[in-house]
């Protein structure tokens, strides 16, 4: 299968899980405390870091946009998750110069996954850039720092939720090769 | 001229990246106004009819709540007109007689209409309660008669206000959101502004009442005649008040009639004198202005 197709059918996937399955579901941890947040987990930001590490910036600049955009335009909010994406999609490089130990052109033809990288430093590269995701999306979505713990409650709320999907999502597409190796 | 195009090539990633997000930031300022645009919303082609086949498999398990709801509704429809109709407004209240009586220059007796009501049915294709401004699509668009800032009522009470309209499907904007605001009318006729704080789907919030007014949990909350909806309807009901220190003004929270979670069906509201109201009150807004 080419690049191409495989990413474009990721894309399609990831997006329709978001869409339909994961914006649906409002998600809170408790059932009636008082104004404990409600929240979606946005997975979405996951096909961004799953890219190939040859990607040019700014591919991935112009892929996190039209990936927000499309979100966006489900959820009505126009701009607001294309802003969110792009920002990782921009800082994406330099979070894995720094995690990987070596160059990134070495890795030719590859996905940032568990197996290349080790979960250790994929987990701290997905968890650094949804957090940005999740704080720069709640915080320009709700534009209100009147009541910033609920805020902040309901960024850390959404970014647990969304690694313990990203989790999941990793355990079924991986390939077990290096289990049987 | 060299050293310039080194400098693009050099930051070319940079200038891109600050480029699309001015972008992302103009569009996000246009939609804090309340008027985005109609291509980048749910009412658009793709998301509509994605949203609608997907809500024609969820529909099915919803249907016996949505009976119970409507049966409900219609209760309540035909004490009103039990009660209407003991009484007879229209021929005995000394309200409506000198009106008609005195104003015989057509021969008949004439009704006086302040405004002119045209309900539409609607299913709801999506919904969201977590958003700080959340949005409903329906299955409606400009082909059925829906327009931009026609108002939205469910079974039990207000929900909210068309904002994007394509052919086939509308997305509205709930009073869940914290860019709107919708006037509001106590039981006593004390008016305010409901609004809502973006914590949670079932707690709007009256500010700025006045310490003297005496608010009781359990109170009704009535739409004004002042707000796009029609006058009267059910907002909800006060459940619980609490006076400020700084500005001794009650805040009251107040849980909304409509039960935004499971929302079936939507009546969409025409108000057939809306423009006339409105091109009036823009001609004395212009004349006002020096």
């Amino acid at each position: 299968m080419s690049v191409y197709l495989r990413n474009f059918l990721r894309f399609c996937f990831i997006l329709i899980l978001q869409v339909l399955v994961l914006n649906k579901v409002t998600l809170r941890w408790w059932l009636e405390p008082m104004g404990f947040p409600i929240f979606i987990p946005y997975v979405y930001p996951l096909f961004i870091l799953l890219l190939p590490f040859e990607t040019p910036v700014w591919a991935l600049i112009i892929i996190g946009f039209i990936t927000g955009l499309t979100v966006d335009s489900f959820a009505n909010t126009a701009g607001l998750h294309a802003f969110a994406t792009v920002l990782i999609a921009y800082l994406r490089t330099n979070v894995l110069n720094a995690l990987l130990p070596k160059n990134l052109s070495e890795y030719a033809h590859q996905n940032p996954n568990v197996k290349n990288m080790g979960w250790t430093p994929f987990l701290t590269y997905a968890a650094f850039l949804l957090v940005l995701h999740h704080t720069v999306f709640f915080t320009l979505e709700l534009w209100n720092f009147s009541n910033i713990g609920y805020l902040l409650l309901k960024i850390i709320c959404a970014t647990i939720t969304s690694m313990f999907f990203v989790i999941i999502y990793l355990l079924l597409f991986t390939r077990q090769t290096m289990a049987r190796a | 001229m060299r050293t310039f195009i080194l400098f693009i090539r050099r930051f070319f990633n940079l200038i891109l990246f600050l480029g699309v997000e001015i972008v992302c930031i103009v569009m996000i300022s246009h939609t804090k106004t309340l008027q985005g645009n109609d291509i980048v919303s749910s009412a658009n082609m793709v998301s509509g009819l994605l949203y609608k086949k997907q809500n024609d498999v969820v529909y099915y398990f919803g249907l016996g709540r949505m009976n119970d709801s409507l049966l409900n509704e219609n209760m309540r429809l035909r004490l009103q007109i039990a009660t209407i109709k003991g009484i007879d407004t229209l021929h005995d209240s000394l309200v409506h007689k000198p009106l008609a009586s005195s104003d015989t220059s057509h021969g008949a007796s004439h009704i006086v209409h302040y405004a002119d009501y045209v309900y539409r049915t609607a299913r709801v294709i999506n919904n969201s309660v977590s958003a700080a401004n959340n949005y409903i699509t329906i299955n409606r668009g400009y082909k059925d008669g829906i327009a931009r800032n026609m108002s939205v009522l469910s079974g039990t009470g207000t929900v909210g206000k068309v904002v994007h309209v394509s052919a086939h499907f509308a997305s509205i904007l709930s009073i869940l959101s914290v860019k709107q605001q919708v006037s509001a009318r106590l039981k006593d006729g004390t008016f305010g502004y409901i609004t809502w704080d973006g914590n949670r789907p079932d707690v709007l919030m009256m500010r700025d009442v006045a310490q003297q007014i005496k608010v009781k949990t359990g109170d009704t909350i009535y739409t004004t005649s002042y707000s796009f909806f029609p006058p009267d309807i059910m907002m909800g009901t006060v459940l619980k008040t609490e006076t400020l220190k700084k500005n001794n003004l009650q805040l009251l929270y107040v849980r909304p009639a409509a039960n935004f979670r499971n929302l079936q069906y939507l009546y969409v509201v025409e108000n057939k004198m809306d423009e006339e109201r409105k091109i009036l009150e823009d001609s004395v807004n212009v004349k006002s202005k020096p």
